[in-house]
């Protein structure tokens, strides 16, 4: 059966055809929820931030712009949930929300397992801003356009953001002993 | 190490150097070590980041989502983008809009008001749906709530007006003309009074004055 694309699908919402929606659910809640849970590292926060977001896009459908693509309409809003969800966390962090790092000391990673947890464990540890960028550039694959439409900023902006971003991982990684060589 | 360096290392990984930048880079990896270490642990890095795998979402999470959708305002842009409605100005209530008939049928209740205002903020959640498929009126009809309030959601096809009778303990809350042209939907949602748990809500549809069909909803 041929894939209605996403503005049919929209349309149809509008119309009250609930069935519709339900599409655009199945075709987004992956994502939707990878992007949660990059930036949550918690299952179960990650499912609460994915339910909001197709909750208010059901609910702001009629505000919904058909010129642009619906996918950057939704991750805005699933990243806008995340942050929600994050500045209502209790703070494990510093200054500058940089996380506290309560590792002890260097440790020698293998690649792997141990990289992955290491990468996800730096991740957290930078902050909110950055872990959206990279979120959407390396685990999305977006383009910067598409991120700039989903941050509402400028593309050299995105760029520059991405960029502290990537150096910021760097660091946290290197500081913990994960071999980049 | 400068901020250009790093600005050309970044652009190398994004694949979005022109030939004068790349060349530009590669003096740079030829004249400086830190630049060529930095330059290979950040490809290094976004080769990492590219390889971690999505995962798939817990298989209750669609339901999740599509159990707390509300009614409410998918009937409202439903509302708006249909302006074929024959019926639509016969109907009050909710969303407002035409003559909603209320009759107390038996016993002390609640003020008219409190059977048709509007709906407390809070996510709604669906308490329960009954489909109905058979005979000349179909669709889904849904009791829900949201906030402190509780509401009924009919989403009604048929070929003709149909008159709705939603009656609680009591009370009997009567509209008129719900339906829509042939083949189309239908909408209305409908306040009830809050308190109502354990009590069944009995949905009577009617066609010229008969009865067509009936469902019932239960307030857990």
């Amino acid at each position: 059966m041929k894939e209605e694309d996403d503005p049919t699908l929209v349309l149809r919402c509008r119309e009250g055809d609930r069935h519709a929606f339900e599409q655009l659910v199945r075709r987004y809640q992956r994502p939707v929820f990878n992007v949660a849970l990059r930036m949550l590292r918690d299952r179960q926060d990650a499912m609460d931030v994915a339910q909001t977001t197709f909750l208010k896009a059901f609910e702001h459908l009629g505000d919904y712009d058909p010129t642009f693509r619906f996918y950057s309409w939704i991750y805005r809003i699933a990243i806008n949930e995340t942050l929600n969800a994050l500045g209502a966390r209790k703070p494990l962090t510093g200054l500058d929300g940089e996380e506290v790092d309560g590792t002890p000391g260097p440790e020698r990673q293998a690649d792997g397992e141990q990289t992955r947890r290491a990468i996800e464990d730096a991740l957290m540890q930078i902050k909110p801003e950055q872990r959206s960028v990279i979120t959407l550039r390396h685990f999305m694959q977006l383009s910067y356009e598409d991120m700039a439409d989903i941050l509402q900023l400028p593309e050299k902006t995105v760029k520059s953001r991405l960029y502290s971003a990537r150096q910021a991982l760097r660091e946290r990684l290197l500081q913990r002993g994960v071999d980049l060589t | 190490m400068t901020d250009s360096d790093l600005e050309l290392i970044h652009a190398e990984i994004d694949g979005e150097l022109d030939s004068r930048q790349r060349s530009e880079l590669a003096r740079r990896l030829l004249a400086e070590p830190e630049v060529r270490a930095v330059r290979d642990q950040l490809h290094r890095l976004c080769g990492r980041l590219e390889t971690l795998e999505q995962v798939e979402p817990p298989a209750e999470l669609q339901t999740r989502i599509l159990t707390a959708l509300p009614p409410t305002a998918m009937l409202t842009r439903a509302r708006k983008s249909m302006p074929r409605w024959r019926y639509a100005a016969l109907f009050a209530g909710v969303l407002g809009a035409g003559a909603l008939v209320f009759e107390t049928v038996r016993g002390p209740g609640p003020a008219t008001s409190e059977m048709t205002g509007t709906m407390a903020a809070g996510a709604p959640v669906t308490l329960d749906t009954v489909s109905l498929s058979e005979g000349p009126v179909a669709g889904r009809v849904s009791l829900y709530r949201e906030g402190t309030g509780l509401a009924v959601a009919l989403e009604l096809t048929a070929s003709a007006p149909v008159d709705v009778l939603v009656a609680t303990e009591g009370h009997t809350l009567r509209i008129n003309g719900l339906a829509a042209e042939s083949g189309a939907a239908g909408s209305q949602v409908v306040a009830l009074p809050g308190g109502m748990k354990g009590q069944p809500v009995e949905l009577t549809f009617l066609m010229s004055g008969r009865q067509v069909g009936s469902a019932r909803l239960t307030v857990p």
